[in-house]
């Protein structure tokens, strides 16, 4: 029964349309990090020459790992409540998380820069109320850039999130509960498994994301908070580059799927034992 | 979960779940209340109130008809990516395809190839198309962009989905057209349809391969933000950002007044 | 041959020409020429200043487009078919640009390159317009006295408070040095290290700015007190009320270039576009819209006197300041870009 189907075929669009418009154009642009000026390995000996490029790298990498599991964690209450809650309130919770993305993301990352700045609402409201002397430092900063990917990210895990938590059999949670498992321990050892598929899912795309932003980091983030795509721009746009881009490029695309293989060996491994 | 009242879990989530709502929907409160600015900054409180933006907005057609591009845009792109992408991970996750995880990883490309890189390879093709400057490019090149993330959220939910459902339907004799579209379809719709609402969102928001392929005239309204932050900018932003939350909170109006007993098709 | 000598040719040659064009106007009726530049008022003002009265007298129709994109001009340049006619860059990339082959030469005998000033002109561009890096404060930060000079910039005990500086090497640089005491004809080569030691002073106050807009937004949030900021943003910011000032001691001047990109199809078309930006009145209608300095002084018999205060090619601000050099980021932009990434992470 279990042959090979027509359901092969249906994979057939979108994978030809990704073969024409993106595989090729963009890896014969890619190719270019062997190629441009002269064909060689030169392109990578220099990022491996010039630290710098290795350690906005490493800064990316590390800037992604801290967005990451902020995002995962204020997601999972959100799709939790989607999930478990009212019909009525899934309702609204879609609704919140959906409508601010209809407001550009260029408008509300300066609208979140007016909230954070040193006069802004926020630091009015703690210093008003006599919570801080002195404002707090929350833009042009790791906790601005946080707060600016956080909030673009956020539906990308919760959705996931929520379409395997939907899925969850309360018999489970029921049954744990009735073998004596206090509610701590079963949300951990029962609940928590259970929801890995849509949790990895969305961290994955939460940290991939990240890795190619330079918008937002330009804007909220602060010196340190340099990324790995604003130097890819650099090398195109300033200089004409495009085998350092290209080789950029690689060594992120390279790193990029080491990470989630291991991510998905990691954890992903439970769900093949379903 | 357990059923009783107000239990110490149930606090924590709730306090967690308003922080997260107040955290959404702040900056959009700011970027509204900006948008009836009389000053010509983006300052906060605003000095009084005016419509003036609104007016240049609905006067300037490069803003008028960036929405209208936007719209031609977002639409096709999101619905052709939603469909590709669920073809897709319904092909990778249930038929025996040989390779399918490299597959998989290849349809995710699009997210982790710097989105320049992608712009430049795509203007380059472009134009012995003669594509650039026009919405059939744009409209591509969005789809190819917003595929991986149709395919990552709805493969994630198929896999959650028990697979026998569908064996039984087969092994009652119906055929898998009928199978998908009465078993399966229904059951992974909530992935299906986030899909299509993130696809148009990223749609909306997309600035860099819509800067490097459109023109003038095929301008999107993400383009023409940038455009004017380069420049300067004042409150007409806000007042657009504001027209399009307006657009969205209709949308989402005309959904609950339609179907008042079922939410947005999210489950 | 000395510049009166050059000029005098160059006028003779253009001549014939432009005496033949003024009785035969709209004679490039139905062609199209693309002019791309930088969005927003800037391009508003030159459509109207150059685009608007080149398609009135020769009949050809202007199309504009942009924003002006480094990355996509390059594109489109190295290809050979050029989407775009007639564009604004910086003359930072005017030297790259014309270094890797990508513009035509200007044709001396469609522009008449007479009328502008000859530190305007390059084998491959025309300044267009002129603006500079000035020392920008607020009014209400410093009531004992506002910063005048870069040194001030630096001086966080005369002038305590947070600073903003343009987030490149390019003139930043060139600040940190003037600051430490080089003077400007002693400024390059730049003595990078000296430059980034000094840097270092302020490293900590400082906030980085990318884009125009973030540069007047911080001064109007009262997030920094004191910076590096182009001039036309400071004029603009203070019209629209804004509590903020510059200072012309030590400006750095910048030019920005009309250029054609290589193999554009209406090169002559382009050429003539060009000229139309020579024409003095046109410059003093943008400079009334934008106060962006003029690069053909007899602009300044129509310009609004209100203006003069802020533009930088007036022979006072010429005095108090110095164009930077072009040719020098041209052979370091890529290493101190570098450096400077280097630098702020560190």
């Amino acid at each position: 029964m279990r042959a090979v189907d027509g359901r092969i075929w249906l994979i057939l669009p979108a994978v030809s349309l990704l073969a024409v418009a993106f595989l090729v154009p963009v890896g014969w642009l890619l190719s270019r990090a062997f190629t441009f000026p002269e064909p060689g390995l030169q392109n990578f000996a220099l990022l491996w020459e010039r630290p710098v490029y290795m350690r906005v790298m490493m800064n990316t990498l590390i800037i992604s790992a801290i967005v990451t599991p902020v995002t995962v964690l204020l997601a999972f209450p959100v799709a939790h409540l989607m999930a478990h809650g009212s019909a009525r309130l899934r309702r609204w919770l879609v609704f919140l998380v959906l409508v601010p993305f209809w407001t550009s993301l260029l408008v509300r990352a300066f609208a979140t820069a007016i909230l954070l700045q040193r006069h802004g609402v926020i630091n009015s409201f703690l210093i008003g109320f006599g919570l801080v002397e002195e404002p707090l430092p929350l833009l042009y900063n790791m906790t601005g850039l946080l707060a600016g990917c956080v909030q673009v990210l956020l539906p990308f895990v919760i959705f996931p999130l929520y379409s395997s938590m939907a899925r969850i059999d309360p018999g489970y949670m029921r049954a744990a509960a009735t073998l004596g498992a206090p509610p701590v321990r079963a949300f951990l050892r029962v609940y928590l498994p259970l929801t890995l598929p849509g949790l990895v899912t969305g961290a994955t795309l939460v940290f991939i994301s990240t890795l190619g932003y330079y918008i937002i980091p330009a804007l909220l983030g602060g010196a340190r908070q340099q990324m790995i795509a604003q130097l890819i721009q650099d090398q195109i746009a300033a200089f004409g580059n495009w085998g350092v881009a290209g080789a950029l490029s690689l060594v992120l695309l390279a790193i990029t799927g080491a990470m989630v293989a291991l991510l998905h060996v990691t954890v992903g491994l439970k769900e093949i034992a379903r | 979960m357990s059923a009783d009242g107000m239990t110490p879990w149930r606090l924590l989530r709730g306090t967690l779940v308003i922080m997260v709502a107040v955290f959404l929907l702040a900056p959009l409160a700011v970027v509204v209340i900006i948008s009836f600015s009389s000053a010509p900054f983006l300052q906060f409180p605003p000095p009084g109130f005016s419509l003036r933006w609104y007016g240049v907005l609905f006067s300037t057609p490069a803003w008028t008809n960036a929405l209208w591009v936007s719209v031609q845009l977002m639409v096709p792109s999101s619905i052709a990516a939603t469909v590709l992408g669920t073809a897709a991970s319904y092909g990778l996750v249930r038929g025996r395809v040989p390779g399918a995880r490299l597959i998989t990883a290849c349809l995710m490309l699009p997210i982790i190839v710097p989105g320049m890189i992608t712009a430049a390879a795509l203007f380059g093709i472009y134009r012995g198309l003669g594509l650039n400057g026009t919405l059939t490019g744009l409209i591509i090149g969005h789809t190819v962009l917003h595929i991986p993330y149709v395919v990552a959220v709805v493969s994630s939910a198929l896999r959650v989905q028990d697979v026998q459902l569908e064996q039984a339907a087969a092994t009652l004799g119906a055929p898998p057209w009928a199978t998908f579209r009465h078993i399966t379809l229904p059951l992974i719709m909530p992935a299906v349809m986030s899909s299509l609402l993130i696809a148009m969102i990223l749609s909306f928001d997309e600035l860099i391969v819509s800067l490097f392929v459109s023109s003038a005239r095929v301008r999107p309204v993400a383009v023409q933000m940038w455009s004017n932050l380069l420049g300067d900018f004042d409150p007409t932003i806000a007042a657009i950002a504001s027209v399009c939350f307006l657009f969205a909170l209709l949308v989402m109006a005309a959904d609950l007044a339609l179907r008042p007993g079922r939410t947005l098709r999210i489950g | 041959m000395s510049m009166t000598t050059r000029r005098t040719v160059l006028a003779g040659a253009a001549a014939l020409p432009l005496s033949a064009r003024a009785q035969g106007a709209m004679d490039l009726k139905g062609t199209t020429v693309v002019f791309a530049s930088w969005g927003g008022a800037y391009q508003d003002a030159e459509k109207v200043s150059y685009c608007e009265p080149f398609a009135k007298a020769t009949g050809a129709t202007v199309v504009q487009d942009g924003p002006m994109n480094v990355a996509k001009f390059r594109a489109m340049a190295s290809s050979g078919t050029p989407d775009w006619d007639v564009v604004d860059i910086t003359g930072g990339f005017l030297e790259v640009a014309a270094k890797d082959g990508l513009l035509e030469k200007i044709d001396p005998k469609l522009v008449t390159l007479s009328r502008i000033e000859p530190r305007f002109v390059h084998e491959y561009g025309v300044g267009c317009i002129v603006w500079s890096y000035n020392l920008g404060y607020s009014t209400t930060a410093f009531p004992n006295g506002a910063p005048t000079t870069w040194a001030d910039l630096f001086d966080l005990k005369k002038f305590p408070g947070k600073r903003t500086v343009l987030d490149q090497p390019v003139a930043s640089l060139e600040v940190a040095l003037l600051a430490d005491g080089v003077a400007p004809d002693k400024l390059y080569p730049l003595d990078v290290d000296r430059a980034f030691k000094k840097l270092d002073q302020i490293k900590g106050q400082t906030v980085f700015w990318t884009t125009n807009s973030q540069s007047q937004q911080l001064f109007v949030d009262r997030e920094v007190v004191a910076g590096i900021i182009l001039n036309g943003r400071v004029y603009d910011a203070a019209q629209k009320g804004a509590k903020i000032a510059l200072s012309w001691e030590q400006n750095i001047q910048a030019v920005d270039y009309l250029v054609v990109p290589k193999g554009s199809k209406n090169r002559d078309a382009a050429m003539r576009l060009i000229d139309t930006m020579t024409v003095a009145e046109n410059q003093a209608k943008v400079a009334n819209l934008i106060a962006y300095s003029p690069t053909n002084i007899e602009a300044y018999k129509t310009i609004e006197p209100k203006l003069e205060p802020w533009l930088c090619t007036t022979p006072e601000n010429t005095k108090k300041g110095f164009i930077m050099s072009q040719l020098y980021w041209r052979d370091h932009l890529k290493d101190l870009t570098e450096r400077w990434t280097a630098w702020k992470l560190a």
